[in-house]
């Protein structure tokens, strides 16, 4: 039965070829749960579209009335509260793994040639990942949402000679008002989205033109020296991607995805007060994922050194990464065999942990 | 009878010339005015009105060097609506007597200061910027001092715009 309806379908679209096609890949075969988090990442972001759809069947882009609407998917919507949660969570796990996803392609040197504009589209990625991330939590139209408005506003204002137009163009116009909201609503759930859904398949259809390109483990039986690019080419011992990598890759998206929904469950998400202007005992926090950023701001202090903190440091270190094949173009790929690109790294990383610790202690007058 | 480009090399380039013009063509024709919808905003006046904040006689009577904050409420037009924009105005009455009306945002990114009695400042939650009573940077990163929203006294009762002083790219709001 089966195989008749196989073959059906064969003979006019060639579907066994096709999927042949697609899972027939072949994956070094040492590194497998190294490699899964790529694969995690398009799952997180299937959830997400999916969960965010669903979000939209209550949720309303207008300020005084988001969160209410978000309040009420929340608490008086069968299961709305899982949903939310799901969404909320899964986009912070979103986040951290693509940190580790990145810092696995960064250490085991998977960047280099000719995997630069594989790096590449996964930076731009990252960025729109970034955010979507921070226009979510201010589609919330919380008091956290509203005060981040402002603060991120005010932060592209100091962009050099364009920056007062840009606060201008994301707030459509010179107030926070309910043009705002829906400049954010537009770009969170369609714009963005569009952006990752096009180039989710260029980073996937970069992965295979470039071949088995693995870490340096993969390469061990190879007699040719480690600038000889072909050493690169062809791994020890490869498996096809169906079903031995999506066996480990499901695995490890079951994991997490029990995590996000267990978290979703039993912690939910936050949505807080009401939003008030007239606030004045209220303390804005930034999301985790922001308190680097927010706690470099508190050192750069008068009118010449602001832009440092708003524009400059960012914007180098975004250019520097974005860059990051460019700059390091040494064949090497082992993290041992290249002592400095890792121990940068690894500073980098320890900065990022420290920043985002002492960026989340309570603030100043909570305490005083 | 239709030539092939393979043909002729001259008909190749023609047709690969004009499937480019055709595609500007058309990809200028959706970003133009698409490129208008999203600049719009740049070529909106803000709107400037006037509030009142309350009788100049009752002001004067505030204690001096402690701030009072008082809530004003603009009715601006934003978008399709008219909206009101609710704002906090900090009176401050120094020891001559005369009236300051300081925003409670903080300079440096616009967060809401919190008035610290027991130590006579301004403190920003954000990111540690400190003021002291007149609106003078004492510590952390702001990088000037307190904005001060436009007024005006109109038969005993003070107006306030929305709009600070000496603040010519419009920050803070």
């Amino acid at each position: 039965m089966f195989k008749k309806i196989q073959e059906w379908f064969d003979e006019r679209i060639g579907l066994t070829e096709l999927i042949n096609e697609f899972n027939g890949e072949r994956i070094p075969a040492r590194g497998g749960w190294a490699y899964t988090f790529g694969s995690l990442l398009a799952f997180l972001f299937i959830i997400q579209v999916v969960t965010g759809m669903f979000l939209l069947f209550y949720y309303v882009p207008y300020f005084p009335m988001a969160r209410n609407s978000t309040y009420f998917l929340k608490h008086h919507v069968l299961m709305g509260n899982i949903v939310l949660g799901i969404h909320l969570w899964g986009a912070f796990t979103m986040i951290f793994i693509l940190l580790v996803h990145m810092s696995r392609v960064y250490f085991s040197g998977s960047y280099k040639k000719p995997r630069e504009m594989q790096w590449v589209a996964g930076m731009v990625l990252f960025s729109v990942v970034v955010i979507l991330g921070l226009t979510g939590y201010m589609l919330v139209g919380n008091e956290n949402s509203w005060w981040t408005i402002n603060v991120l506003d005010n932060v592209a204002s100091h962009v050099p000679l364009i920056g007062g137009f840009i606060r201008i163009l994301v707030k459509g116009g010179t107030e926070t008002s309910v043009l705002t909201m829906q400049h954010i609503f537009a770009i969170h759930v369609w714009l963005l989205p569009i952006v990752v859904i096009m180039f989710i398949p260029i980073h996937i259809f970069l992965v295979r033109k470039t071949g088995e390109q693995g870490m340096a483990l993969e390469y061990k039986n190879s007699k040719l020296p480690d600038d000889d690019v072909n050493k690169w080419k062809h791994a020890d011992a490869t498996v096809p991607f169906f079903p031995d990598q999506l066996f480990k890759d499901m695995i490890v998206a079951l994991g997490v995805f029990a995590v996000i929904y267990f978290l979703a469950v039993y912690y939910g998400a936050a949505i807080g007060p009401m939003y008030r202007p007239l606030a004045l005992n209220f303390a804005p926090e930034a999301d985790w994922y922001f308190l680097a950023n927010e706690e470099l701001l508190k050192y750069f202090p008068g009118h010449g050194l602001i832009i440092f903190s708003t524009f400059l440091v960012p914007s180098l270190g975004f250019a520097i990464l974005f860059a990051l094949p460019f700059i390091d173009r040494g064949h090497e790929r082992s993290p041992f065999k290249r002592p400095a690109a890792t121990v940068l790294g690894i500073l980098f990383l320890l900065l990022l942990v420290y920043l985002t610790l002492i960026g989340g202690e309570p603030k100043a007058p909570a305490t005083v | 009878m239709t030539k092939s480009s393979e043909d002729s090399p001259s008909r190749r380039t023609f047709m690969t010339v004009v499937i480019g013009l055709i595609s500007a063509v058309i990809g200028v024709a959706v970003a133009i005015p698409i490129l208008g919808e999203i600049l719009s905003p740049l070529f909106k006046k803000r709107d400037i009105v006037w509030a009142e904040l309350g009788k100049i006689d009752d002001l004067k009577k505030i204690e001096p060097l402690t701030p009072k904050f008082v809530p004003v409420y603009f009715r601006v037009k934003e978008g399709w609506t008219i909206n009101t924009l609710p704002r906090q105005v900090v009176v401050v009455k120094d020891i001559t007597g005369k009236l300051y009306f300081f925003s409670n945002q903080c300079t440096h990114l616009g967060c809401p200061l919190h008035w610290i009695a027991a130590r006579q400042k301004f403190l920003c939650p954000c990111h540690g910027g400190m003021f002291n009573v007149l609106g003078k940077v004492v510590g952390g990163p702001p990088p000037r001092p307190l904005y001060q929203w436009v007024h005006k006294v109109n038969s005993g009762k003070v107006l306030i715009q929305n709009k600070f002083i000496d603040n010519p790219k419009d920050r803070g709001i």
